[in-house]
């Protein structure tokens, strides 16, 4: 233990120089949280974008996915994080929208982050099996009044979940809760398989997840919630269905850093950003995976995020989706 | 996509130097550490997934296989040599295999237990070629209700490992299960015994528990008994293993592949118990039945084809139904998730290449284990002259690293300490391990599964005997558990006999 | 400690666990919510019913004790020094601890050395020189590879910084 001590002391000496000395960001390399696990939307998302990121950074990014308990997990490593820029968090909307609107038990507040920007947007597309005989919202919502509907999700607290109430409700369903099941399935994949081999009725989920398997014909797109149509969806969109409100309903993926970030930091991130997301070879390997790429600063990315976290908490409330245990 | 195009897909993704230079290298470590005792297969599986991340996805599962296959081998180095399993699927080549060390014969043995390894390999991934095609076309019938029979039937099997008592091998089940309860519920998304930590809440990491239960219960045996394993190994011997041998065992050799492959094919058996049904056909069906646990070359034979051929067949519920057959296939499972790929019926569809590039490197895996096999045999002695006090430090080290890596967070090391204890106190009670990971992996899946078969159903009961292939779960799960109880008791009973033998005379 | 009472011991541990699990720890840490539709999808369902089956086991674990001849073969092996053994595991413990409080803060290459030579130096090793070498080797080889071939980001604590 005498070891110890003598070099715990040591250590303090060397460190007092290292943090005295304190060079302009960034001088070291930075970490960047990934809370969900490898191979999901958000680190497709964040290793595609890490590439032309570091260069714009000119400091490699360690990506470390941090997974679990829906993103909280990895959350709450960056909300404890100081807040030096060193640690930052690829936060997305299952942790930090729908998450705080249906979780009161959350380790963590929107308050909590500072975000300084939203890169990705994702449509949101609801599909069925094609041997259901379901061929647009109409017949499910008519489905849905029969009884015996259901929809998969990845999970509670998942967009998915979220989506698939919400998009009942907007279609006139008085309490989707209790007239359709909500069956919740360990990750997206799972989500995507109950509705192929009919465990769950429909699936409302990023157009991404679903992309192969409506072109392989296995599933049918019922709708997509954004106000222009979706490559490869040859569905209507929520507007053309008359439920602009659905807008709101779409997945993106942001980068936030803890709750004291400097401004300077901030700022340095948002010119990091612009330059990151005109990469060419970027933009075309995210648009073909199905997502929108529309920077915002981080004026606007909070605005956002404030929008879609109160209307999914508004839903929430209404609903009595909230959980308190 | 006819046959010959699949394949050709699965030649473009394999046909590069890395895929085969990962497979050399996984088969090699291995070996190793399939050779270093409390190291395991499992464990060098384990600790080697970090490394795949950054791989392409099919050049770090075919390492992984690599380790897989070699460490499954590699473990009856130690058992012939020390008489120590390197892993627990070769308990049952030390029957016959250190009684061979110990006439001298070590060579023999250990040439004998490679080139049945080797042929129940080969049996093994041809199986799966043949058979993971045609699961997969029926294994989209599987809901919630039909994986809630199947996973309830593989829990019985939780028998099969428990060692020499049952009951104690079902506590070890259930403190497995119970721990598998911390964190958020599926349903509902409430807390479970997650004491507000949100390192709790995505529950325990599993990687973390497996090497905690494995790896640190022998440092902390070191501690206890620092000198016990001084003096213990000896001299390889000059014989080698003759083709003679080979053809008198080859029956046997045979009749075990199949037994593992079967054993394989049934999710969440393992090696350890195919091995030792497979020794025990053997013996049943030899002409030398009574040179058997003596030092008989056909019982090493035996067992290592049960052990191996459980290799490949254990990839047919993994790829087919998503499944992981046992421990390592779990990790495996990881494995692919990480690179986006769901194991299951629609990989069949959506990976054709990835999964022909995975039967191509299989079969080639089984040239690299003969000749790195024969090698490691040779060089063993030199790994083995490492002191084990410097050894096991070494290996605690590792596992720090290699618990963090797996998902970035130090909380896992504290959890792959608290197990190490836990695992420790199960060693000294003689609780076997196999049961707790067996049911850390598969009573979350039976949970889940059963509420969302009643999800599905709105509480309807009858779900559970929706269709054929419940009703054979359950009637498999029926005569298991029969079995099994009779087992136990004419065991009970014989250990009595025995007990009151000893007190008259 | 014979094969008979390591049933019984194991045996009424299991039941007091269970009994503990049942009465007090459930139902203070396992939250469900108001509105459970059917009492067999409550999150507390499946905790109950294993702890109820982990009871069973114990009392199947305490029956095989009683039924089981008395022998006075005992199970582990017996060795020389028990009271330094005991304090030998003591030891494993604290440098356990103290790995899991200097990992944050000294970062996890330092930490590492230390932890190799205090736990080499608890086994009494017989290559002292060998064994420092090693407890320095091993992290840093280690470290260089996690961090820089698997791209892991490794604890590198407040105070000295590897590259």
């Amino acid at each position: 233990m005498q070891l110890k001590k003598i070099l715990t002391a040591s250590a303090v000496a060397l460190g007092l120089t290292t943090v005295s000395a304190f060079a302009e960001y960034p001088e070291r390399p930075i970490n960047m949280v990934i809370p969900y696990g490898a191979g999901g939307a958000t680190d497709i998302s964040a290793r595609t974008i890490a590439e032309p990121l570091g260069e714009a950074v000119g400091q490699p990014l360690v990506m470390s996915n941090i997974t679990g308990a829906g993103g909280a997990t990895g959350s709450v490593a960056v909300q404890n994080a100081q807040p030096d820029g060193y640690t930052m968090l690829f936060a997305r909307v299952g942790s930090h929208t729908v998450n705080p609107a249906m979780k009161a038990t959350l380790p963590y507040t929107l308050d909590d982050f500072r975000f300084v920007t939203v890169y990705e947007i994702n449509p949101v597309a609801c599909a069925v099996n094609p041997s259901s005989g379901i061929e647009s919202m109409d017949d499910l919502i008519a489905k849905v009044k029969e009884g015996g509907v259901s929809y998969s999700s990845s999970g509670v607290g998942s967009l998915l979940h979220l989506a698939g109430a919400m998009v009942l409700r907007q279609f006139g369903i008085e309490d989707p809760l209790t007239q359709a099941t909500h069956i919740p399935l360990k990750g997206g994949g799972a989500a995507a398989t109950a509705v192929l081999n009919g465990t769950a009725t429909f699936i409302c989920t990023n157009s991404s997840a679903l992309a192969s398997f409506v072109a392989n014909d296995q599933l049918k797109v019922l709708m997509v919630t954004t106000k222009e149509p979706v490559v490869g969806f040859d569905a209507p969109t929520a507007n053309d269905l008359g439920k602009p409100a659905l807008n709101q309903l779409v997945g993106w993926t942001g980068i936030a850093g803890p709750d004291g970030l400097p401004d300077d930091v901030a700022a340095k991130w948002g010119e990091w950003m612009a330059e990151a997301t005109a990469d060419e070879k970027f933009l075309e390997q995210m648009t073909a995976r199905g997502s929108i790429i529309q920077l915002m600063n981080p004026e606007e990315a909070n605005a956002f995020i404030q929008q879609q976290y109160e209307t999914f908490r508004a839903l929430v409330d209404e609903l009595g989706m909230r959980i308190e245990g | 996509m006819s046959f010959t195009d699949s394949l050709m897909a699965g030649l473009s993704v394999v046909g590069h130097i890395e895929a085969f230079l990962a497979l050399a290298v996984g088969v090699a470590i291995g070996v190793i550490g399939g050779a270093i005792p409390g190291m395991s297969a499992t464990m060098a599986v384990a600790l080697t997934l970090p490394f795949t991340f950054s791989m392409q996805p099919i050049t770090g599962i075919l390492l992984l296989l690599g380790v897989y296959k070699g460490g499954i081998f590699g473990g009856s180095i130690p058992a012939i040599l020390i008489k120590t399993p390197g892993t627990p699927a070769s308990s049952a080549t030390i029957l016959d295999g250190y009684p061979m060390a110990e006439k001298g014969e070590a060579g023999r043995a250990l040439g004998m237990a490679l080139w049945a390894s080797c042929t129940a390999d080969v049996i093994s991934n041809l199986s799966l070629i043949v058979f993971a095609g045609w699961l997969a076309s029926f294994a989209l019938s599987f809901g919630p209700p039909e994986f809630f029979t199947l996973i309830l039937f593989s829990l019985t099997i939780i028998a099969g490992v428990s060692g020499d008592s049952l009951l104690r091998g079902a506590l070890s089940a259930m403190l497995g299960l119970l721990l598998a309860t911390v964190g958020l519920d599926l349903v509902y998304g409430t807390n479970r015994f997650t004491f507000g930590d949100p390192n709790l809440m995505g529950g325990l990491n599993f990687i973390a528990v497996l090497i905690g239960l494995f790896a640190i219960p022998e440092v902390l045996a070191m501690a206890w008994h620092p000198t016990a394993h001084l003096g213990k190994a000896r001299s390889l011997g000059n014989e080698w293993v003759t083709f003679a041998d080979y053809r008198r065992c080859f029956k046997s050799i045979v009749r075990g592949s199949l037994i593992g492959v079967f054993m394989g094919s049934i999710p969440g058996i393992g090696a350890a118990p195919s091995a030792f049904l497979s020794y025990s056909e053997a013996r049943r069906n030899s002409p030398n039945k009574l040179n058997f646990g003596k030092g008989e070359v056909e019982g090493v034979a035996a067992s290592e084809a049960g052990n191996n051929g459980v290799a490949g067949a254990t990839l047919i519920p993994l790829l087919a139904l998503g499944v992981p057959g046992d421990v390592i296939t779990a990790i495996i499972i990881g494995a692919f998730m990480i690179h986006g790929l769901q194991p299951g019926p629609m990989m069949f569809v959506l990976n054709v290449d990835i999964i022909y590039g995975l039967f191509i490197g299989l079969i080639v895996s089984s040239i690299f284990l003969f000749f790195i096999g024969s090698a490691a045999i040779r060089g063993f002695k030199y790994v083995a002259d490492i002191p084990k006090r410097i050894l096991m430090p070494a290996v605690l080290v590792l596992c720090i690293y290699g618990v963090y890596a797996v998902n970035n967070n130090i909380f896992d090391v504290g959890v792959m300490f608290v197990m190490g204890w836990v695992g420790y106190f199960m060693m000294r009670y003689h609780i076997p391990a196999a049961p707790f990971l067996i049911a850390f992996i598969l009573g979350p899946l039976l949970e889940d599964n059963f509420r969302q078969a009643m999800l599905m159903s709105g509480s309807n009961w009858t779900i559970l005997f929706r269709g054929p292939i419940t009703w054979f779960f359950w009637a498999a799960t029926a005569l298991t558990v029969i079995a099994i109880v009779r087992l136990a008791m004419s065991n009970t009973r014989n250990r009595r006999l025995v007990g009151n033998a000893g007190d008259d005379s | 400690m014979t094969n008979r009472s390591i049933q019984l011991q194991l045996g009424i541990g299991a039941c007091i666990a269970a009994v503990f699990l049942v009465l007090a720890a459930i139902p203070t840490w396992v939250s469900a919510p108001s509105n459970v539709s059917n009492i067999i999808l409550s999150p507390l369902f499946w905790p109950y019913t294993l702890g109820t089956i982990t009871a069973l086991v114990g009392l199947a674990l305490i029956a095989a004790g009683f039924r089981e001849p008395e022998t006075d073969e005992p199970l582990n092996e017996p060795i020389e020094d028990p009271q330094n053994a005991w304090l030998r595991l003591v030891g494993a413990a604290i440098i356990m601890v103290a790995t899991m409080l200097l990992l944050p803060r000294l970062g996890m290459v330092w930490t590492c050395m230390l932890c190799f030579v205090a736990m080499a130096f608890l086994y009494r090793t017989r290559h002292p020189v060998a064994a420092v070498i090693c407890a320095v080797i091993v992290p840093l080889v280690l470290y260089a590879f996690f961090a820089h071939v698997a791209g892991v980001a490794i604890p590198q604590g407040h105070f000295v910084r590897l590259p």
